[in-house]
């Protein structure tokens, strides 16, 4: 683009072309346009999520996986209120996520500068999350073989996992590699929850679990029928975005 | 079919292309009674294509027998229908006749428009003549051998085809004769609401009683109490007409267009007058059958992806919301005989009909990512046997065609 009027750009045109750069830049993927008459529609339209399926692990290596569910079983334990982490599927839905946009950060901004943050800033370091997993959960099973006689986490006995996750969350393991032990913890707490917590199309909260347990509803958006029956449990069976036990037609 | 096609700005070209070649005071009049005639018969339907000029051609028409593509009829002399004569014209919607004696398919509904008045013909044609002429060949006749053969037409038309001006009935109101005349002529509705004989024409028998099309069933709209607009007053016929939505009601698909480009832009007389006739029709089954009882196993599934699924809209009791989620508690659509239509809202989604009375637009969602062929089924079972509803179980064999 050597012509002799962009030579010696007076200031004005600096503004204006940059302006201009910035239009082009932006009309582009945008597009504005005035709608008249019906809404934009379109038969079939939808995005559904996809069914996570069990089988293989596509992010974890065993050794990870095995890992994260004791992991799991210490966080979320089986007992008479609802099954463990572990088989309420919360790896699986960490698995999955971790091959995904979760995984990769990639609906996230990740460029620098990179500065501690305030408590309300939540997470301000470079890795992604699949970043971290990898580097944590090779720290802890090293942290463990150092400091619990050559065992691997998921080896120790239960009461054993407790008390290290406890000193994990109080940030009293130095973990090696500068893996932030606190950060950590708190990333694997937040996650395992999701799994537990989340629509089972997602992997975890297998046959939902954790709705029975808590009486939550599910997947439904109306209660028009029932707002004012107070003090009467809500009749209707919890629900997934994949439907239920009573849609089944055979 | 199109949408919309008469904009103002045609309009007052019409009438300055009329006046200006007008001898007669009443030349302009007349032009305006053609282009009402035109919104009768709704010709933009099919001849104009989306975003194309008014009536230089269509989109191609499914029919039983293969594709065929209803033509540019602008006055365009090398193209349209530039150098046809009045007699041409007439002969086309009167006989199935066009230029050099050509015979026409009957995708081209002249099995209804024989029945117009010599006069509504004649202001149709003084209006065409002042549609902007638009250069567009189009081959109609896509069918496949024998079909193509236009000659065999000649041989349908013996007999299937009745040509002759509408006849009043004495004994009825002028309002019911304007009725009927406008529902078997101009408003074609038979062609989409009367089910065929196997060569496809209207079983005069049967007229109104509901017929497949492709995609959507058209429903019984006859004065049947069960599935058609028996149990609607005259003024929701009316309002359904006019705005596309009456409370029970939102129309979709191929109403929603005949709506919008046809009986919305009718006279209020006229729109009176058809529900007068519909009412007064008779056809269909009289008896509503026993509904299948809640406790069958496809009734059990359905209730509950019903209530996890669609209650949400069209409320646990199938009521709706007025404008806004039509109720199907009571709802003509979902009794029909076949369940063509629900199971296409359920697997495809739908947006309501436009009209400047009805702005909103609501779309259902399409729900065929998440149910299974036996699901539909067993919702739409659900749906067209609760409430008050009773209507034949659907098989997952229906459903499948749709997706
Ligand atoms: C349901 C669709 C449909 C509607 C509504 C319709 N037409 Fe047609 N029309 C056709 C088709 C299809 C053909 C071609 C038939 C053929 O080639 O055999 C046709 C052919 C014609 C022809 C013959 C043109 C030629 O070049 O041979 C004329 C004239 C015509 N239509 C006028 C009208 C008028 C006027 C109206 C409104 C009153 C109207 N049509 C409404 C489908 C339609
Ligand atoms: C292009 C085909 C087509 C034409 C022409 C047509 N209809 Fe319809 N009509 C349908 C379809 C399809 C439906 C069902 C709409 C829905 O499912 O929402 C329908 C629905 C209706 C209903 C509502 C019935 C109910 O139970 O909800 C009425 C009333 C009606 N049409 C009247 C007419 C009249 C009167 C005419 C002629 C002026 C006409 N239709 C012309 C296809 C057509
Ligand atoms: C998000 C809201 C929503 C949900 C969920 C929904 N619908 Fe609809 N439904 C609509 C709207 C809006 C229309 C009107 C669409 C139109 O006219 O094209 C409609 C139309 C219909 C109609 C046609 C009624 C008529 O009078 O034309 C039927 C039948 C129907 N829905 C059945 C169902 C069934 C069965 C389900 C569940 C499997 C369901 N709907 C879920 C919003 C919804």
């Amino acid at each position: 683009m050597e012509t002799h009027c962009l030579k010696r750009p007076t200031r004005r045109q600096f503004l204006s072309s940059v302006a201009f750069t910035i239009l082009a830049g932006s009309a582009a993927p945008v597009m504005a346009r005035s709608i008249s008459g019906s809404l934009p529609w379109e038969a079939r339209s939808a995005d559904p999520p996809v069914q996570v399926k069990p089988g293989g692990w596509l992010f974890f290596t065993l050794e990870e996986a095995q890992t994260m569910e004791a992991v799991a079983d210490r966080l979320v334990p089986a007992d008479e209120l609802s099954l463990g982490g572990k088989d309420a599927g919360c790896v699986l839905y960490l698995d999955r996520q971790l091959v995904g946009s979760y995984g990769t950060s990639s609906r996230l901004y990740t460029k620098g500068p990179f500065m501690p943050g305030l408590a309300t800033q939540g997470y301000q370091a470079p890795d992604t999350p699949a970043q971290r997993y990898r580097s944590g959960i090779a720290a802890l099973n090293a942290f463990t073989r150092d400091a619990k006689g050559g065992k691997r986490f998921a080896e120790l006995a239960p009461a054993d996992q407790d008390a290290v996750l406890k000193d994990l969350e109080a940030g009293k393991i130095t973990l090696p590699n500068k893996v932030d032990a606190k950060s950590f913890f708190n990333l694997m707490l937040a996650n395992v929850m999701e799994g537990f917590f989340a629509d089972p199309i997602y992997g975890g909260n297998k046959d939902m679990a954790s709705w029975k347990m808590l009486g939550f509803p599910g997947a439904r958006y109306d209660y028009r029928d029932h707002v004012s029956k107070h003090n009467q449990p809500y009749p209707l069976p919890p629900v997934s975005i994949a439907g239920s036990m009573e849609w089944m037609t055979r | 079919m199109s949408k919309i096609l008469f904009s103002p700005t045609l309009a007052v070209t019409a009438l300055s292309a009329g006046l200006a070649f007008a001898q007669a005071p009443d030349q302009a009049d007349e032009i305006i009674r053609g282009r009402y005639q035109a919104i009768l018969g709704d010709c933009a339907a099919c001849h104009t294509a989306p975003g194309a000029k008014p009536l230089s051609g269509g989109l191609p028409l499914e029919t039983p027998f293969g594709q065929i593509i209803p033509p540019n009829i602008t006055p365009d002399k090398a193209s349209g229908i530039g150098n046809w004569t009045e007699a041409d014209f007439r002969n086309a919607l009167k006989n199935g006749i066009g230029h050099d004696g050509k015979r026409l398919y009957p995708a081209m509904p002249y099995p209804a428009y024989t029945k117009m008045t010599d006069r509504d013909i004649g202001n149709l044609w003084s209006y065409l003549r002042t549609v902007d002429p638009v250069f567009n060949p189009v081959e109609s006749n896509q069918l496949p051998f024998p079909f193509n053969i236009r000659l065999s037409m000649m041989g349908w038309n013996m007999l299937n085809f009745t040509p002759g001006e509408f006849r009043p009935d004495p004994s009825k109101s002028p309002e019911w004769n304007r009725g009927a005349y406008i529902v078997q002529g101009p408003g074609h509705c038979g062609t989409c609401h009367s089910p065929k004989t196997v060569l496809g024409a209207d079983k005069t028998s049967e007229a109104l009683e509901g017929t497949s099309l492709q995609g959507w069933y058209a429903p019984n709209i006859t004065g049947n109490s069960y599935i058609g607009v028996g149990s609607w007053s005259e003024e929701q016929i009316v309002q359904y007409l006019k705005t596309g939505t009456n409370g029970h009601t939102i129309a979709s698909g191929p109403m929603a267009e005949a709506i919008q480009a046809s009986t919305s832009l009718m006279t209020d007389e006229d729109v009176h007058a058809i529900a007068t006739y519909l009412k007064s029709t008779q056809g269909g089954p009289a008896q509503k059958p026993q509904p299948i009882p809640a406790s069958d196993a496809r009734m059990k599934v359905g209730a509950a992806i019903y209530h996890d699924t669609c209650s949400a809209c069209h409320g646990g009791d199938g009521k709706g919301a007025n404008q806004l989620f039509p109720a199907l508690a009571g709802s003509t659509i979902v009794q029909q005989p076949s369940a063509e239509t629900l199971a296409r809202l359920v697997l495809q989604g739908s947006q309501a009909v436009h009209t400047p009375q009805a702005k909103t637009t609501p779309a259902m969602p399409s729900l065929g990512w998440k149910l299974s062929d036996e699901q539909v089924a067993a919702v739409l079972t659900y749906v067209r046997n609760s409430w008050g509803n009773a209507a034949p179980s659907v098989g997952a064999s229906d459903i499948g065609a749709q997706r």
